[in-house]
Formats: C-alpha cells, structure tokens, sequence
C-alpha cells in the first residue's frame, strides 16, 4: 500500500514540467550534482571535525564544546545546501529514486544520523563545562561521535550507490527484496 | 596535453588493481568511489576549517597556528586515501581516462593543489601567524579553497563527460 501511494507520488511529480527540464539539462542536473557532492566538504567536514575532536584526534588542547558550537553554523549551511540541492536531485528522477533500495537505506540512515546528532547534542550540552578541556569526551559522547562517523559513512555510500541498478524493479527481484525496493506489480 | 602515455593507460587497466576495478562492480563502487568521497569529505573539512579560520569566519577564539596544524594533520591522512581510491578506480577505467579532459583538467588540479599545499601554505602557516602579512594570510587561504574546490569539481565531472 505505501510503496503504490509513495510510486503514484513519483509518477505525479515526475509529469511536473520543471521535474523534466531539470533531468534533461546536461548542465543543470550534472551541476546540482556537482553542488550535492561537494557541500560534503563543508557538511561533513565540519561534523568530522566535531566527531573526532570528541574521539580525541583533532585539537586535544581546544574546549571540545567550543570546537562543536563554533563549528555548528558552517555544518547547517552546509546541510542546508545539501538538502535543497539532494530535494532538486529527486525531484529530477523521482520514479527513478523512490524504487531504490539504496535510497531508501539512505533515508532511514539519515533518520537515524539526525536522532542521534540530536540525543548526542542535547547530553552535551548536559554535561558542558566538566570535561571540555579534557583530551577525549566522556565515554557515552565518544560512543556518539563514534556511532555519528558510522552512520554518515552509510550515508554518503548509499547516496552514491543509488546510481547504481543492480537492485532495480526491471530486475527479478526475491519477494522482500522487492518490497523493499518498492516494486510495484503492474 | 596528457602527463602519461596511452601505454601507461592500457597497462594499468591489466594491472591487477585495474582487474578487481572491472569486474568487481560492488568493490569499485564501495571501497573505490564512497571511500574516495568520504575522503573528499575529510580532506574538504580539513581544507576548510583551516581557510575559514584564517579568514576569521570560524574559531575565531581559537588560534590559527592550532587550528592550521591540526587541520594539515587530517589533510596529510585524507590526501593519502584520496589518491589510493583514486587510483583504484582511475585504473579500473585507465583507457577511457585517456581521452577524457576533465581528467586531465583535473590531474593538473590536484597537482597545483599539491604543489601549493607543500611549497607555499604549509611553509607559510608553519610559524607565527602574527608575523606574517594579513592579506597574505587571506589570499592563500581564499586560493587554496579555490584550488580544491576546482580538484574535485573536475573530478565529479570526470563521470559526465
């Protein structure tokens, strides 16, 4: 039911006039490509940084919340172009996307990146001030930096493997495997 | 103008690293082209951190000698697995990589970015800040972001053209 509700979706946004120019200009979709894949410089630089100064391998002698709080308004433009530029990429070739298996990890990924980077926020904030000085973070914070690093590296591999068709709906795909997919039968 | 010889192409697609490339579409894709970006993600941030510090947007209460040698610490750690996985998937695809000019744009890219990093930045940054010229200061910054923001732009559009 939901994967025929989310494919009738696509189908309607795929007839959108400006869904069609953006996948057949060249230059326009390879260029917010091109954005998409090199805001991770400032997204995911940034949020490395944090997550390592938490591990202990970047700056030991800077306040780790400083280094995160400091660090934070780069992050979310990076994000925010990120988000706006990924929005245009599906929008692009939604039938496309919404069929694939990668894509969807990538979601459920990023669901779980942003739960965590909001738990991980909200228990260092609890405990600023006692242990930022100290070369590593308390044991719980490392565990999130640790887990955050984890699940962005899902993240940016799925992202890249959704230009790949080796699960795609054309193909025979086992039963759960097709659901997953989202293959519709016709 | 190519750097190598067709030779040097034609070769590295029988090496064995050109081998497991080709015909090991899962291996190519993982542990060549995601473990290339995430790289980009490291060297990028890296890159960054260090450009905008010196350009006073970021840490701006963190001192810059710190945040320059810590920052060219990654960078040196990224450059190494970017230009591994770089390889990989360059030799999985070496012959096609001949005629392609985004390639070459972006070998000449990356060898400027090189070039620039360990004859001019990091012997620069290395001492005290406060003795050198500000402007200076910034314009190295401002080119060395220019500089790798055109390495991997060229490199994205490898796959495009």
């Amino acid at each position: 039911m939901i994967n025929e509700l989310l494919l009738q979706f696509a189908e309607w946004l795929y007839a959108t006039g400006w869904s069609r120019a953006i996948e057949e200009s060249f230059y326009l979709y390879n260029w917010i490509e091109t954005t998409h894949v090199l805001t991770v410089m400032l997204s995911l630089g940034m949020l490395i940084f944090i997550d390592l100064r938490m591990l202990g391998f970047v700056m030991p002698t800077v306040s780790a919340v400083k280094i995160a709080q400091r660090l934070n308004i780069a992050m979310m433009v990076g994000f925010a172009i990120m988000f706006v530029s990924g929005l245009l990429l599906f929008y692009a070739k939604p039938v496309y996307t919404i069929q694939s298996i990668w894509f969807r990890i990538k979601m459920l990924l990023l669901l779980g990146a942003f739960v965590n980077a909001v738990i991980f926020h909200k228990r260092m904030m609890a405990s600023a001030g006692t242990w930022d000085n100290e070369p590593k973070a308390p044991r719980h914070l490392q565990v999130g930096a640790a887990l955050s690093l984890g699940l962005w590296a899902g993240v940016v591999t799925t992202g890249r493997l959704i230009a790949y068709d080796w699960y795609s709906c054309y193909r025979d795909l086992p039963g759960l495997l097709s659901w997953a997919a989202g293959c519709v039968a016709e | 103008m190519e750097l190598l010889p067709l030779s040097f192409f034609e070769w590295a697609e029988t090496s064995f690293l050109g081998y497991i490339g080709k015909n090991y579409g899962g291996i190519y894709a993982t542990f060549g082209q995601s473990l290339h970006l995430i790289s980009l993600a490291v060297l990028g941030g890296s890159v960054l951190v260090s450009d905008l510090r010196l350009l006073g947007v970021l840490l701006k209460d963190v001192p810059s000698e710190v945040v320059a040698d810590q920052a060219h610490k990654v960078f040196r750690i990224a450059l190494i697995f970017i230009i591994a996985t770089g390889v990989f998937m360059a030799a999985a695809i070496a012959q096609k990589l001949f005629y392609n000019a985004a390639f070459w744009a972006k070998m000449y890219a990356l060898i400027a970015g090189i070039l620039f990093v360990f004859l001019v930045r990091r012997p620069l940054l290395k001492g005290d800040h406060s003795q050198l010229n500000p402007l200076t200061v910034k314009l190295v910054a401002v080119a060395s972001i220019l500089v790798w923001i055109s390495v991997a732009a060229t490199g994205r559009w490898i796959g495009f053209s």
